[in-house]
């Protein structure tokens, strides 16, 4: 992890977003995203969050241009999020599989390879080499459409991959996975961490989340309710946790006596405390409170 | 040719062209604009700017590569997805096809009409609907199933996408166009009865211009009408001063046939006021005529070959032994031609009280044939033409309503142009369609049409006032008027925006006739038709798909 | 299937649309006319006389098209209507026959879609052909058009009406008529050998023979189904009708028919060609007279025994025939009133239909002397074109003849054919003698006729001219 305190390069710069879907008649139907401020740092795996309809998905499709904002402004890689040439540099990996069902494996990755005017040996090079990171190799001859859920994920995935780009955009990059696959997945994103590279993901497998995200936000009804580091957003402050393996009844019961000294509340119990606990704790209390950030900002942004 | 072919008014063509295409586009830049403004507030100019500019970016920036992979898409979409099951009804249509032309009697050359017009007919009738509904769903679908969504987030240019789609589409329609065209010709080369195989040709004619004199000698515009419905043909009246005169430019020894005759084939037809002689025709007579030498060299009399036509090869060497007969021998090239190249036919029908009818198509110098394959696949190469406009609208239309909406609006326009266009010509003016009335109700005078725009009619009809009575003079007439203006200039960019689809007809016409398709007249209106609606098709296609939200909802 | 890769299954459809396309052109391909050709359908259709009783045929052709447009019949019928008018309008005929036969695809049980389109074809767009063979070709189609739509519809008496109406008046009373005949034995279509063509007239026959057989069949088809054209009483004298036009043909035509077919390529002397005149002329006698009296028995008990109920006035219905004797009318009419009634009907009927005229000369036509009459006048025409000595021979022979039928029938006096022929015979007799420069003696046969008529004079002898210089 690097280093906090220290001026980051912004990759994405989210300033007071807002998205009004309107109807037919131009009335306004839902307010999808509200105000939302948020940057991503160069290297990083940022989680967004959120339960469904809390406005994620929608602020991923600004991010890639396919929605237009009602107010506020998008900066992604320096660019406006309009801007095509933004896609350069992006690797999109959409929620389900969107890609072309007729086409077989090796025809997709071609086929996108060329959008990014690839040449044809770097196409093929790329092809074969994607086709092997995300074991899909077998099947290169088939259809999409004769894939399972997961060699889709993976193929989608690896048409994300195809121009190396710098910043990946991940919806759900785990759902329909096996364990396995899931696994694989996680290592992947990981390894393209390890290369410098920036993720964002979307996701409901707080799991998964939890386990190779950087920071987070958490969304909710538009808003913008959590957002810092995983880490420190799963320390509760004026907790204390202390973990130990192989204690004997007689030494915990030591232990309490001390705890009970300083006049300490205290529980002994087997440690749960995880992303779950934190996301529902966070659903819950923006139905109880509309409107009330609940974490600030994470003090590495306040630079 | 049942029909007058004119050359194409290109330059005429393009100024229009401009007109209509500056016209809506300045009315889309402007809404555009205030949508904009009323959307964005003040900075709304400068946005609008920006997009602008980032328009004009990508229409400089297009990648060759990034098309091809998007028509190459478009195809394998098309493929996989079963377009080509269009073959196996036609050769369904063609293995049946036999059992309901091969009883007929008729004369050969109606055989090769009737063979010719069907299997043409049958191709567009059958790629048209195809390639309607393949450009028309392809966009929706995509967007519906969001995997649009895979490619604009790579660099593709949104431009890119909609001429890929439409190249795609052109590349399937061609492929299947060329299939079926050389199916279709094999087919009519089988089928057609022996008797009628001679008959399938494609001639060359020099066409002439045409002018009459009336039964006193005076040269009139026309000649009689005798009652048809469609007054295309007029008639002369036989034993009279009446002549029907052709003048033919372009003739020289190279419009001869290789023994030196001239051929004049035509196409007259006879209007009998009394029964006469029925055991033949009436009688025709020709007359050369060299206005520069005032020699007159008339040609024995024949009898015309009403509906089918007739082809006199008359020997290069004529001697004149008619009104004037000076017993001398005269050559035609040399001696009834001018220096211009110009050569004079009179024609005059030769039994008193019957009558001749011809029209400007009817008399022609027959040049030497060309083989039918020449003028059959130019006639597919306009159906092609038609096609490719087709694809052009149905991708342009598909980029901003759902695929039955763009199907069903493409079709309509297509069914306007062939039902209501003319009628629009008329409100609006147009000088072709006037013509085109003109030719069939031989009202040389014909106006557009009379009676005012929407508001005064209806005024008329209340009030019971014929077009002839002037309106009452006050401001509301003048504001009526106004209105009315606007409405029949509106209606103006409308009919000029629909396309005129008569010229993809005709070349088929051509070639079912026994004629080449002419290039000025047929096939160049087609390419230039269908090139004025690509670049307005795409960057339709290119500005609805930049300012919509890919998002299906 | 599982196992079979997706290119295998698609060979697999592909194999069974193959055989499914097997047993539907060995089932449905339609008949081309010729006995046992065409599907099994067909065939067996044709084997069993089956086909649905109240349409007749059905086109498994049609019925493809018809599942082919999936209920949109009604839609591409009106196109195909418009188009055809649009094409009548561009004389477009080769596209109109097509678009005809399009139409009756999908329209094949409409007897009036068959009517109109047959009667567009013989009279109209035949009559917008300068050539006569023209012309005579697009009766044909019109004929051969309507003879398939009997086929479909089998039980409607009108359709077979119609056919009947092309063989006999439309050939026979045309301006044409001349031309139309001979076609119709020698077809000008080369392909056909100067024979019929086997389609339209099979047995190589008269026109108006063939006319009478169609009539016939439409009235024996009316007696099971109401016919919708005319007057019942005048809808079934058309058998008997051809058969007196048949007769009056051979008199105004048989001639020179039947001598150029004897002739046919050959060369003739003079003495070879005088020879055939005169055999030719007495074969045609013997057969006119025959035709005449066969015709009278036609008119007279098959068309005139028929029994009528006719609504004479409204809500009074009669029982009539045409050839009802005072006895009989006495019998069924039974009151005075009833008798009066009766009376007035039947001479009502017939007056229209001009019963007693074509009663009266069947009669007299059959009688040798009538016969012989004739044809002396015609061959008195034929010597005077040659302004040979026979003429006024021939001329005054059948004068004398027709002096004899008029004493014989004096309500002839008054009938136009009689007259004219009368006349005619004393016109040629006069003409010659002014071209000898003799002058009329003070009698002669037919002298009060043709004092009495001579405002028909200079008619006739306009017509007399033009016939004589008409060469057939």
């Amino acid at each position: 992890m690097s280093t906090t305190g220290q001026p980051r390069e912004a990759v994405i710069e989210i300033r007071n977003l807002t998205k009004i879907y309107r109807d037919f008649w131009g009335r306004k139907k839902v307010r999808a995203v509200n105000a939302l401020s948020l940057d991503v740092y160069k290297g990083e795996v940022f989680g967004l969050l959120g339960p469904n309809g809390s406005g994620k998905t929608t602020t991923l499709k600004m991010l890639l241009g396919l929605l237009f904002p009602t107010e506020g402004e998008i900066k992604i890689l320096g660019q406006s999020a309009s801007d095509v040439r933004k896609n350069e540099r992006i690797g999109y990996l959409p929620e389900e599989s969107y890609l072309y069902r007729f086409l077989t494996g090796e025809e997709t990755l071609d086929f996108y390879g060329r959008l990014f005017n690839m040449s044809g040996a770097d196409r093929k090079q790329r092809t074969d080499e994607l086709l092997k990171l995300v074991k899909v190799e077998h099947a290169r001859k088939r259809q999409l459409k004769e894939y399972s859920k997961g060699m889709t994920r993976r193929i989608g995935l690896a048409q994300a991959l195809i121009n190396h780009p710098d910043l990946i955009l991940l919806d759900e990059p785990t759902s329909g996975l096996d364990p396995l696959g899931s696994r694989d997945m996680k290592d992947l994103i990981l390894d393209l961490k390890a290369q410098g590279k920036t993720i964002v993901m979307c996701s409901h497998l707080l799991a998964d989340v939890q386990d190779v995200c950087d920071r987070i936000a958490i969304l909710y009804g538009g808003e913008l309710k959590v957002l810092g580091r995983v880490d420190e957003l799963l320390k509760t402050q004026n907790q204390t946790q202390v973990l130990s393996s192989q204690l004997t009844p007689a030494a915990q019961a030591e232990v309490e006596a001390v705890l009970k000294k300083h006049g300490a509340q205290y529980q002994v119990d087997h440690p749960t405390a995880n992303l779950e606990e934190l996301f529902l704790r966070t659903v819950q209390e923006s139905k109880d409170r509309p409107g009330r950030r609940l974490i600030a900002d994470d003090p590495a942004n306040k630079v | 040719m049942n029909f007058d072919a004119v050359p194409f008014p290109v330059l005429y063509s393009f100024i229009l062209w401009a007109i209509v295409i500056g016209s809506a586009t300045s009315i889309v830049l402007v809404i555009s604009l205030m949508a904009t403004i009323v959307s964005v507030g003040v900075r709304g100019p400068l946005v609008f700017a920006n997009e602008l500019g980032a328009m004009v970016g990508d229409l400089i920036s297009l990648s060759p590569r990034r098309i091809f992979a998007l028509a190459q898409l478009t195809f394998r979409e098309a493929i996989r997805r079963k377009a080509l099951m269009v073959f196996v009804v036609f050769a369904i249509l063609f293995m049946f096809a036999g059992w309901f032309m091969s009883s007929s009697n008729l004369a050969p050359e109606f055989q090769v009409k009737i063979y010719v017009s069907f299997v043409l007919r049958a191709i567009s009738w059958l790629i048209l609907p195809v390639v309607l509904l393949l450009a028309c769903w392809g966009i929706p679908e995509d967007i519906r199933l969001r995997s649009m969504h895979t490619v604009v987030t790579k660099p593709a240019r949104r431009l890119e996408l909609v001429i890929g789609r439409m190249v795609g589409y052109s590349f399937v329609g061609l492929i299947v166009l060329a299939v079926m065209s050389v199916v279709g010709w094999g087919w009519i080369n089988r089928q057609l009865p022996v008797a009628a195989q001679s008959q399938l040709v494609c001639r060359q004619p020099i066409e002439g211009g045409l002018t009459f004199l009336d039964r006193e000698g005076n040269p009139s515009e026309k000649g009689i009408n005798v009652g048809d419905i469609r007054m295309f043909h007029s008639f002369i009246e036989g034993a009279t001063k009446a002549r029907a005169i052709w003048t033919f430019n372009g003739v020289g020894d190279q419009s001869l046939d290789r023994e030196g005759n001239l051929l004049l084939e035509n196409r007259f037809q006879a209007f009998r006021s009394h029964k006469g002689d029925m055991r033949r025709s009436i009688y025709f007579q020709y007359t050369f005529v060299n206005p520069e030498t005032n020699v007159r060299v008339p040609y024995p009399l024949k009898t015309i070959d009403e509906g089918r036509g007739r082809t006199d090869r008359i020997n290069r060497t004529l001697v004149n032994v008619g009104e004037s007969a000076d017993g001398k021998k005269y050559d035609i090239v040399n001696d009834l031609v001018t220096k211009s190249g110009q050569l004079t036919v009179e024609v005059a029908c030769v039994d008193p009280g019957q009558y001749l009818g011809m029209a400007r198509p009817d008399l022609f110098v027959r040049t030497a044939d060309l083989p039918f394959a020449y003028g059959y696949f130019k006639a597919v190469a306009c159906i092609g033409m038609m096609m490719l406009l087709v694809i052009f609208m149905g991708v342009s239309v598909s980029t901003f309503v759902k695929g039955p909406v763009a199907t069903f609006l493409v079709f309509s326009v297509v069914m306007v142009s062939y039902t209501a266009r003319d009628f629009m010509g008329k409100i609006v003016g147009d000088p072709f369609v006037l013509a085109k009335a003109r030719e069939w109700s031989g009202q040389l005078d014909m106006q557009k049409l009379e009676g005012g725009g929407v508001l005064e009619s209806i005024y008329r009809i209340l009030w019971h006032m014929n077009p002839t009575t002037d309106l009452p003079v006050g401001a509301s007439t003048t504001i009526m008027k106004w209105i009315d203006a606007g409405l029949v200039n509106f209606l103006w960019l409308v009919y000029r925006v629909i396309p005129n689809l008569d010229y993809f007809g005709q070349s088929m016409q051509y070639v079912a006739n026994g004629f080449d398709v002419r290039f000025d007249a047929c096939v160049l209106p087609c390419i230039l038709t269908t090139l004025a609606y690509f670049g307005p098709c795409v960057l339709l296609g290119y500005f609805a798909l930049r300012v919509r939200e890919l998002e299906a909802k | 299937m599982n196992n079979l890769t997706s290119q295998q299954r698609k060979f697999v459809y592909l194999g069974a649309i193959l055989l499914l396309l097997i047993p539907i052109i060995w089932l449905g391909m339609p008949a081309d006319g010729t006995p046992d050709s065409g599907g099994t359908i067909s065939r067996l259709r044709q084997q069993l006389d089956l086909g649905e009783s109240d349409l007749g045929d059905l086109d498994p052709s049609g019925a493809a098209m018809n599942l082919a447009l999936l209920g949109l019949r009604g839609v591409a019928a009106n196109i195909l209507w418009m188009q055809a008018d649009e094409q009548k309008n561009y004389k477009d005929w080769a596209e109109l026959r097509v678009t005809t036969e399009s139409i009756i695809r999908l329209q094949p049980h409409y007897v009036k879609v068959w009517e109109y389109n047959g009667w567009n074809l013989a009279f109209n767009v035949s009559a917008e052909w300068d050539a006569v063979p023209d012309r005579y070709f697009w009766v044909k189609e019109g004929g051969k058009f309507l003879q398939r739509g009997v086929e479909r519809n089998r039980r409607s008496p009108d359709l077979k009406w119609h056919v009947g109406r092309v063989y006999g008046p439309k050939i026979g009373l045309s301006d044409e008529a001349r031309f139309f005949r001979r076609y119709f034995y020698q077809d000008p279509d080369p392909q056909y050998a100067k024979g019929p063509d086997p389609e339209f007239n099979n047995a190589g026959e008269d026109n108006y023979l063939a006319a009478k057989r169609w009539f016939q069949v439409a009235n024996d088809a009316e007696k099971e189904q109401r016919q919708s054209i005319m007057d019942r009483s005048i809808f079934r004298s058309y058998p008997a009708r051809s058969q007196l036009d048949y007769a009056a043909a051979l008199y105004k035509y048989g001639f020179r028919e039947e001598y150029d077919r004897e002739v046919g390529d050959r060369k003739l002397t003079d003495e070879e060609a005088k020879a055939l005149e005169i055999r030719v002329r007495e074969k045609l006698k013997e057969q006119t007279r025959q035709a005449w009296a066969l015709g009278l028995e036609d008119w007279t008990i098959r068309y005139g025994q028929e029994l009528f109920a006719v609504e004479y006035l409204p809500g009074i219905i009669v029982q009539m025939r045409l050839e009802m004797g005072e006895d009989e009318i006495r019998s069924l009419g039974k009151s005075p009133d009833g008798i009066a009634q009766l009376r007035r009907a039947v001479d009502q009927y017939q007056k229209m239909n001009n019963y007693r005229y074509w009663r009266t000369r069947a009669l007299c036509e059959s009688e040798p002397e009538t016969a012989e009459a004739h044809w002396a006048l015609f061959a008195a025409g034929e010597e005077y074109r040659k302004q040979s000595p026979a003429a006024r021979t021939f001329a005054e022979q059948s004068m004398a003849l027709f002096e004899k039928t008029l004493e014989k029938y004096p309500e002839l006096r008054d009938e136009d054919n009689f007259v004219e022929e009368a006349l005619t015979s004393v016109l040629v007799w006069s003409l010659y003698m002014r071209l000898e420069g003799e002058k009329p003696p003070e009698m002669y046969p037919l002298k009060s006729l043709w004092e009495e008529k001579q405002e028909r004079v200079p008619e006739i002898e306009r017509r007399f001219e033009r016939d004589s210089r008409a060469a057939y």
